[in-house]
């Protein structure tokens, strides 16, 4: 059962040409206690939609959807305020650069005290501030930072990259979230660091049922503790579902084209081009219709100037007229 | 922080040094007899000017004759006045209180009116308030300070009397001149007329005040409130809106705090123009500083005095911006990395 159902989301942004559909008809289901990784370059939509999720919307935003369910709430249905209180309470979301969300002026202890909730603090006043610490201190452990007194007593400049991260898992994390968003949170990290952050957050997910939405550029950042992928290029849904089998036996041309692109796959030979997509990434007001992967799409046809619709194949979903199973003319 | 303060103290100490061999070679750049400049004493009273001529190593080279210098200064002797004979270093105290009494005044009243109103005219970012707080200030910035100055007393003191038109305090309360604040000096005499004689001063005090305040008052304005908006802006700022802090925790402990950095920096080259135009303004408001006497020793040709007031201005100045920096870089820690680039 899905905690996080979204079908047919749908974002236009009013410009002005006329407004312009950067996230069309999107899907996405999240199970309890899930990693679901969402792939796409970037402009394709994916930190919109966490967005539209958190509820930090613009009011210049047009939403649609035929259903944006979080829980039992009917997150369109909600008007800001309520909004807040049900994302305030559930959701919690991690960025790039870590450090820019941290106050330069204060200490990292003392703002990650003022992150706990107040209802979860018994006692009176120095009673109180004990256990704020205690469990501030809790928190860090629990990232996986043994040196609590020196962390807390530090300034961000004086932490590096990944132990800020962990920072601001920790705030995440202060008031048991069931729904984490992680927006690319391990770019420009060294891949120690990567994989520490990695493990920290599957470790997370695993223990208190937390789902989390990791939110990345590229395939080869896909943990192996992931359950779920989707693949989206310019607001729209290529293809989702397991990620074994995404990875192994591919139904759409473009995640096709995002695993032979991985610096990592086989098959290369030595000093040789790497493939690449022709074409590139087309800007918001030159949006193609129907398939937006179509005008850079090997396998494109006339059919693709109609939007497909989504397809499943043994839990996987794909949006493709002609996937690659059906057709063996593909080579 | 001990390093940095330590770095600050020499730069200090180095730039008061190289201070006194400026002071030392206008002696000999000034017209008219060298040691006459650096001592006040003429030549005309020949018995006192071969001893001082003794005194001052004037038979040995220049160099023994900057050392014998730096010990006489160093000990308060900057010599005595060419024009009233009076001893430079023990006049220069009581008008360094004068002078500073109204800077510090100034000083406070422009952070108590610049920063609360670049706050105000942040927080109505675009706002017709915000328009018009930085119109006022832009044209109030603008206005040159011995002009306004004018046009004050012209208003104040002329049209509606409500303040003496110059002065620091009316004669007739005869308080004695200690520190050289009047405050101060009323506050500690045993006038019997204390309130009223306090009274008196400060009626003296406000316009002055006013005056000077105007300039930096605004410069406070725009610099809050352009960095308020960029730190409204920041990263931080919104994810503690999204973690659910309350508005005023937000705004006091994050806004306010990153806010003031920039114009905690800014506090040093506001003193500096405040010095500028506090020399103007002493002249005008006839008020007994180190601004009037400096200006008055260049009229006369008093070469000692000159020496004294140029060197009580540069100290100040510098010993404000070594303050200054000195707060900032405790206050915002992460400075300190920034200056030695170990980030």
């Amino acid at each position: 059962m899905s905690i996080l159902d979204i079908r047919n989301l749908t974002i236009e942004l009013e410009t002005e040409n006329g407004p312009v559909r950067v996230l069309d008809r999107f899907n996405l289901q999240l199970a309890e206690g899930e990693i679901h990784t969402l792939v796409g370059e970037s402009g394709s939509g994916k930190s919109l939609l966490a967005k539209a999720i958190l509820g930090f919307i613009n009011p210049r935003w047009k939403i649609t959807a035929d259903r944006l369910w979080w829980r039992h709430y009917d997150l369109l249905a909600l008007n800001n305020a309520q909004r807040r209180i049900v994302t305030g309470r559930d959701m919690a979301m991690i960025f790039q650069d870590p450090s820019t969300y941290l106050d330069p002026n204060d200490k990292v202890g003392a703002q990650l005290r003022e992150t706990i909730p107040v209802g979860d603090l018994t006692g009176i006043y120095l009673k109180r501030r004990a256990d704020r610490q205690t469990r501030a201190e809790r928190l860090l452990h629990r990232v996986g930072i043994k040196d609590t007194k020196e962390v807390m007593e530090s300034y961000p400049h004086e932490l590096s990259e990944g132990l800020a991260q962990k920072i601001s898992i920790a705030m995440a994390i202060a008031h048991n979230p069931k729904l984490l968003i992680a927006d690319e949170p391990t770019t420009a990290m060294e891949p120690n660091t990567r994989s520490q952050i990695y493990r920290l957050l599957a470790k997370l997910s695993g223990g208190q049922g937390m789902s989390i939405l990791m939110i990345t550029q590229d395939l080869t950042a896909v943990v192996p503790e992931s359950q779920h992928i989707s693949l989206i290029y310019c607001g729209q849904l290529m293809e989702s579902g397991p990620t074994e089998q995404v990875m192994q036996s591919p139904l759409h041309p473009y995640t096709e084209a995002m695993l032979s692109m991985s610096l990592f796959s086989q098959n290369k030979a030595p000093q040789t081009r790497l493939p690449t997509l022709s074409g590139a990434i087309p800007t918001l007001q030159h949006m193609p219709i129907g398939c937006r992967l179509g005008p850079r799409c090997p396998y494109a046809r006339s059919a693709c100037v109609v939007k497909p619709e989504l397809a499943r194949k043994q839990q996987q979903d794909y949006s493709c007229h002609y996937p690659l199973w059906e057709d063996p003319e593909h080579d | 922080m001990i390093r940095y303060t330590l770095r600050r103290l020499t730069l200090l100490i180095v730039t008061l040094w190289l201070l006194t061999v400026f002071l030392f070679s206008l002696n000999y750049f000034f017209p008219g007899d060298a040691l006459t400049n650096m001592t006040g004493i003429r030549a005309s009273d020949t018995l006192a000017y071969q001893q001082a001529f003794a005194a001052r190593d004037f038979d040995a080279s220049i160099f023994s004759q900057y050392l014998n210098f730096l010990g006489h200064f160093t000990q308060g002797d900057w010599g005595q006045s060419l024009t009233n004979q009076r001893n430079v270093f023990g006049e220069l105290l009581p008008l360094l209180g004068g002078t500073l009494e109204l800077a510090l005044l100034a000083m406070i009243f422009a952070m108590a009116l610049g920063a609360p109103m670049g706050v105000y005219a942040a927080g109505q970012q675009r706002g017709s308030m915000d328009r018009l707080i930085m119109g006022i200030s832009l044209s109030a910035y603008s206005i040159p300070v011995f002009w306004l100055a004018q046009l004050l007393i012209l208003l104040f003191a002329v049209k509606l009397g409500w303040t003496p038109i110059s002065g620091q305090i009316n004669p007739l309360f005869d308080v004695e001149v200690n520190s050289g604040s009047i405050i101060l000096d009323i506050l500690v005499s045993d006038n019997p007329y204390k309130t009223a004689a306090l009274l008196d001063a400060i009626n003296h005090l406000w316009l002055p005040v006013i005056v000077l305040a105007i300039m930096p008052a605004t410069m406070l304005m725009r610099t809050t409130r352009n960095s308020m908006l960029e730190v409204l802006q920041q990263n931080y700022i919104r994810a503690a809106r999204a973690r659910g802090l309350s508005e005023s925790r937000i705004l006091l402990r994050h806004v306010l705090p990153n806010t003031m950095q920039p114009v905690v920096r800014q506090l040093g080259l506001m003193f500096s123009v405040l010095m500028s135009n506090i020399i103007v303004t002493e002249v005008i408001f006839n008020w007994p500083g180190l601004g009037s006497w400096l200006v008055k020793s260049i009229y006369e040709r008093d070469y000692p005095v000159m020496q004294g007031g140029l060197f009580a201005f540069a100290t100040l100045i510098l010993l404000v911006n070594v303050c200054v920096e000195l707060f900032h870089a405790w206050r915002y820690p992460q400075v300190r990395k920034e200056l030695y680039a170990e980030r």
